[in-house]
Order: C-alpha cells, then sequence, then structure tokens
C-alpha cells in the first residue's frame, strides 16, 4: 500500500483543458472518494492514476516512486471498471488469477491466492462458473476479488455499484466500506452519487468543471462548504438559497429580516431543511407552495420571494397550502456566499 | 390457421430441394465422370451410378502421379500459409486501427478497402514484370516460387481480412484491454489472451475464406508459375492436351481439390459462433 499525490497535474485534448492544477494528497490507507457531476473529470483523474490516460502536465506520485509517464503495467495498481471487464471467455477462476498469471505466480500458490481472494467476497462455490452466468452483484464481486488477488499500491473504483440495483447497492457499499477498513487500503473510489461519497469516503474530492472545489470529510463537506456549487449538490434536498443585499450590517432579502451578514454587498444565504426550526417569532419567513411528506418527516416547500426553500417539519405536520409560516435557524446554520463568485463568506453572522 | 400456399412446409421443402440440385447435381456428374471407365464415358447419359462398371482407376492414376501430387502440396502451403499469415497481420491491424488514434484513421480505412475494388487482372502484367525482372536477387526471383503466390495473395486477401476483423475487434469492449493492462499485462499478452480468444470466431471465418480464396485463385497462379509453383487449380487445365481431354482425370483430380476445401470448412464451422462476448459487460 502506498500514498498518492498529484501535483499540478493537468489533462488537456488540444486545446481544449479538462482538468486544470489538480493537487491532492492521498495518505497510505485512506478511503477517497471522488464526486462531482457528469463530465466533471472525475473520471479522466482516476484513469491517469490507473495511466490509461496520459498526463499533459503535472506530475503522479505513488509513495516515493514518480509514475506520471509509466506503463499502467507498471504502476501496480488495481481497478474495478463501472461495467466490471470481466473476461467472458474466462471462468470466475481465472478471471481473479489472471493477474496473477500476468505475473508468472506458479499454479499451487496462484490457487490458494484466488481462493483466498474469491472468500473474501463470498465467491467460493462459483469459481467454475462463467461470466455470463452470474448475477450484477456476483460479476461485480468478482471484479473486486481480481482487484484483492494481489497486493497493489492503490485501489481504483470506477462508479463500481453503479450498475447494480438499488438495494443491492447499500449492501455492496457497506461490503466494500467494510472490506477497506479491514485490509487497510488505499482506495480511490469515483462515482457520481453523493449519498456513496458521503457514507464511504474518509475524505471527499468534490471537482466540478475540472477544478477541485472542495477536498474534506463528509462533514466537512457537508456543514462547511466553500462554495455555492459545493452546498448545493451536498445533501438531499439540496441546500436552501435566498438571494439579497446586505448594506449597514444588515441582510435584506424577501422573507428574511434582523439578520446580520459578515460583510456587505451582494450576498446569497444558504441553509439546510433540517436547521429550520418552527418558530412564531422567527426572522424567516414563507408562503407554503407545496407540501410533501416522506413517512419519517416532512418537507414544506415555502416561496420566499423569488426563490423556494425547503424545509423540515414533524411526520404529521400539515400546514394549509398558502398559509403564511414563521421559522427560525440553529445557531451557526445561516451561512454567507458571494452572490457573483460563489465564495463562501466566513464569519459569525 | 392457414398459412397459405407459398408458405406450407412442404412447398419450402421442395424448393430448398431444387436450390439444393443446382449446387450438387455438377458435383455429383462430376464424381460420375471420374469413376467411369473411358469407354463408359462417351455412353448414353446417366444420373445413376453404376456399381458394376464402376472404377477407382482414374484415382489411382491421378494420385500415382508424382507432378499432381507436388501440385497439391503447393496448393496446401500456399493457401494454409496465406490463411495464417493473412489473419495474424489482419488481427493485429484490425487492433491498431481499433484501438490507437491514428491521424487520417478513416481514410486509410477507406483506402485499403478500395484498393480491394480494383479488377485483379488490371495487375497481371505490372506484377509478371515485377516478379520476373525486379524482385530478383543473383539467379533467385519471386517468379514461380511459393513465397511470391503467397505474398501475392496476401496483398489481394489483406484487405478483405482487415474490414473483416475490424468489426469483430470494435466489438470486444476497450475496458478488457485495459483491466489486462492494469493488471500488469504488456500489448501482446493482452492480444494473446484477450483479443485473440474473443476474436476466434471471426478469426475463422477470416482463415477459411481468405484459405478458399487462395486454393481457388487460377489467374495469377497460371501466370506466376511456371513448375515448380503450380497450384492445383493451373494443373487442371493440363489434362486438356491437344490431343484430346482426359475427362476421367480431370474430374479425379477435381473431386480431389474440392475435398479440402469441404474438409476444412465442416472442422472451422464450430468456431463460427458469435455472441461469444455476450453478458460480458453489463448486467
Amino acid at each position: 500500500m502506498s500514498s498518492v499525490s498529484l501535483e499540478d497535474v493537468e489533462k488537456s485534448y488540444g486545446a481544449f483543458t479538462v482538468l486544470k492544477d489538480l493537487n491532492l494528497e492521498i495518505a497510505d490507507g485512506e478511503f477517497v472518494v471522488l464526486l462531482g457531476p457528469s463530465g466533471c473529470g472525475k473520471s479522466t483523474t482516476m484513469r491517469m492514476i490507473a495511466g490509461l490516460e496520459t498526463i499533459s502536465g503535472g506530475t503522479l506520485r505513488m509513495g516515493e516512486r514518480e509514475v506520471t509517464n509509466m506503463h499502467p503495467r507498471e504502476r501496480n495498481v488495481a481497478m474495478v471498471f463501472q461495467n466490471y471487464a470481466l473476461y467472458p471467455h474466462m471462468t470466475v477462476l481465472d478471471n481473479i488469477g489472471y493477474p496473477l498469471k500476468v505475473a508468472r505466480v506458479d499454479r499451487a500458490t496462484r490457487r490458494r491466492q484466488i481462493e483466498d481472494a474469491a472468500k473474501k467476497v463470498d465467491l467460493l462455490p462459483y469459481l467454475d462458473r462463467y461470466p455470463r452466468d452470474l448475477s450484477g452483484g456476483q460479476r461485480q464481486r468478482v471484479a473486486l476479488a481480481r482487484a484483492l488477488v494481489r497486493d497493489p499500491e492503490v485501489f481504483l473504483l470506477d462508479e463500481p455499484l453503479s450498475n447494480l440495483d438499488a438495494k443491492l447497492r447499500v449492501a455492496m457499499r457497506a461490503e466494500i466500506k467494510h472490506l477497506q477498513r479491514s485490509l487497510g487500503v488505499t482506495m480511490i473510489y469515483v462515482t457520481h452519487d453523493q449519498i456513496e461519497a458521503m457514507t464511504l469516503a474518509d475524505r471527499v474530492v468534490l471537482l466540478s468543471e475540472g477544478v477541485i472545489q472542495q477536498v474534506g470529510t463528509p462533514d466537512d463537506i457537508y456543514d462547511d462548504p466553500d462554495n455555492l456549487f459545493v452546498a448545493g449538490f451536498i445533501g438531499s434536498p439540496p441546500m436552501n438559497f435566498v438571494e439579497g443585499v446586505a448594506r449597514d450590517g444588515t441582510f435584506t432579502a424577501t422573507g428574511v429580516s434582523n439578520l446580520a451578514p459578515p460583510k456587505d454587498g451582494k450576498l446569497t444565504l444558504g441553509f439546510r431543511a433540517e436547521d429550520a426550526v418552527l418558530d412564531q417569532n422567527g426572522r424567516f419567513s414563507g408562503k407554503v407552495f407545496e407540501v410533501e411528506p416522506t413517512g419519517e418527516a416532512t418537507y414544506v416547500v415555502l416561496e420566499m420571494g423569488a426563490s423556494r426553500c425547503i424545509i423540515r417539519g414533524d411526520k404529521k405536520f400539515r400546514p394549509p397550502l398558502g398559509s403564511e409560516l414563521r421559522f427560525e435557524l440553529q445557531e451557526g446554520h445561516s451561512l454567507f456566499f458571494e452572490t457573483e463568485s460563489g465564495r463562501r463568506v466566513r464569519g459569525a453572522p | 390457421m392457414n398459412r397459405g400456399f407459398f408458405h406450407s412446409k412442404t412447398v419450402t421443402v421442395i424448393f430448398w430441394l431444387c436450390m439444393s440440385m443446382l449446387t450438387l447435381v455438377p458435383i455429383w456428374w462430376m464424381f460420375l465422370v471420374s469413376v467411369k471407365r473411358r469407354v463408359d464415358l462417351f455412353g448414353a447419359p446417366s444420373f445413376f451410378l453404376d456399381v458394376s462398371s464402376m472404377t477407382w482407376d482414374n484415382y489411382a492414376v491421378v494420385l500415382g502421379n508424382p507432378v499432381f501430387r507436388k501440385y497439391m502440396f503447393n496448393s496446401l502451403v500456399v493457401a494454409t500459409s496465406n490463411a495464417v499469415l493473412v489473419s495474424v497481420l489482419a488481427l493485429l491491424a484490425a487492433y491498431a486501427m481499433s484501438r490507437y488514434k491514428l491521424p487520417g484513421k478513416d481514410n486509410i480505412f477507406f483506402w485499403v478497402l478500395t484498393n480491394r475494388m480494383a479488377p485483379p487482372a488490371v495487375f497481371l502484367l505490372p506484377l509478371f514484370l515485377l516478379y520476373t525482372t525486379v524482385f530478383v536477387v543473383g539467379d533467385w526471383s519471386l517468379f514461380d516460387t511459393r513465397i511470391g503466390l503467397i505474398l501475392l495473395y496476401c496483398v489481394f486477401n489483406l484487405p478483405f481480412a482487415f474490414w473483416l476483423l475490424q468489426g469483430m475487434v470494435d466489438g470486444i469492449p476497450q475496458e478488457l484491454d485495459e483491466a489486462a493492462y492494469v493488471d500488469g499485462a504488456s500489448t501482446f499478452y493482452v492480444l494473446r489472451t484477450v483479443i485473440f480468444p474473443l476474436a476466434r470466431p471471426g478469426l475463422a471465418v477470416t482463415a477459411i475464406l481468405t484459405w478458399v480464396f487462395a486454393w481457388n485463385e487460377y489467374l495469377f497462379a497460371s501466370t506466376l508459375t511456371s513448375v515448380h509453383a503450380r497450384t492445383i487449380t493451373t494443373g487442371l487445365a493440363e489434362f486438356v492436351t491437344v490431343t484430346g481431354t482426359n475427362w476421367g482425370q480431370l474430374a479425379a483430380v477435381a473431386v480431389l481439390t474440392l475435398l479440402p476445401a469441404a474438409l476444412v470448412l465442416a472442422l472451422v464451422q464450430r468456431h463460427i459462433v458469435a455472441g461469444l462476448t455476450f453478458g460480458a459487460v453489463k448486467g
């Protein structure tokens, strides 16, 4: 196992730059999730770490080794592909054993290591089957076992759960996390699913348009976003935004009164649905637009001027449509962003 | 549920019987001629085999003839080497075209295909001159050599083989190569353990078709060989002489020429199973 470090890494196709100034340190044994919307460059980043894409600029290191221009086979990484990439003409046994066969491990040792890996993912009874005879989840586990069978520096997983149905995804998620913890391996995981990222990661790297937006623990990213993109991307329902103007120490927006901003100018107030508490004397107010019960709670969509906000209420809470609701935010849970640049403005409101 | 007269099973069977007759009757006729005595050849024609007057003499004469055996051997060597060489080269070319970003890739592909469209006879004279006067080292020239024919058939078969295999290789998901590279394999190891087994149905088709092309080829073989590298198809013509045509032996040679092709087809047929990659990727 080893650490991975990206220094000023860049990727461009001709004049078109897809990734710029990527700087990232991944510690030995850490579980890092690259998260972002489609086309943000997360898969490209992973493919560059694997060596499947060339690196246009910067340096990539694994441990002490510089691997920037190395062929994938010399990097000693293991990768699990989104569509599993199992060799269809080989049995499960041969699929798992392929990396060992390439490395010319002798037959007896190979067999033992294959069985060890298969045991870790509960595949022992299926060793003689072909991939076409397995279910999606089993194929996924074969791909995992093929990565586990040798001792790579880094594990790379490229959206490994996206082809599974919802129930299986939740089950496999836990298995992957448990596996990573028990083996203590360095794992880099790509996904566009924020729930996956939040539940799995030691640290989340959130990317958009080829630029890292924020790196942090799931809690950091959720509670303390660096910009509007991060705040809006993480969380379900997403963070509420109310645009307004701050002048002379007062933030003015429709439905908001008596709120002190950290600075003057065009600002956007952000708050999460669960941080709103119903309060007759609250400083925030909106008109009930729609009520969405989910079973465990009720989400109320409010109209606050031009913006719509969602607040979370008790499971039996059913306010009449069109009525006025007042609420208050929990201490320290109103965040301010510069409306134009999207940057977070820190400081106590 | 009346499916109509034209869709009934009887009509279908009769139709395909007629179609089969069209192909099989000449072959049957050829066989009949090859097992008749010379005197019977010009008797009343009959579609039925007369076992009492049947003879294997023509086969014995032909197979006992060292010249004929040599022609047969030449044909086998030329067709087989050509099929192997063409299949290997075409697979490598198809892999490169499929996986690497080459400038002008589409143009190369089109150009290779158009090469195949010119009538081969156009190249006859230039090739004859090249083989006899240009590709000469000391006393040795490409003219009348098996290697000369093999190389020439490669030139004519490669575009076709390449075109056949290109689709096959394109159909093999690139993630499989990538997974193998990440697992530590070299390009040739990937070709050998991943691409080759998965392209086998396509390779079987390519090999058999190029083998048959080379086996059947007459024009170049008759022009670019004289004694040493003659193939069986050109040898057939030698049974037509100024003193008459030896129909019995000619038919025997024709039947013998047909046999290897039928045999190769029967052997390779089972590999021509599509859909091997189905279920490989995705669930």
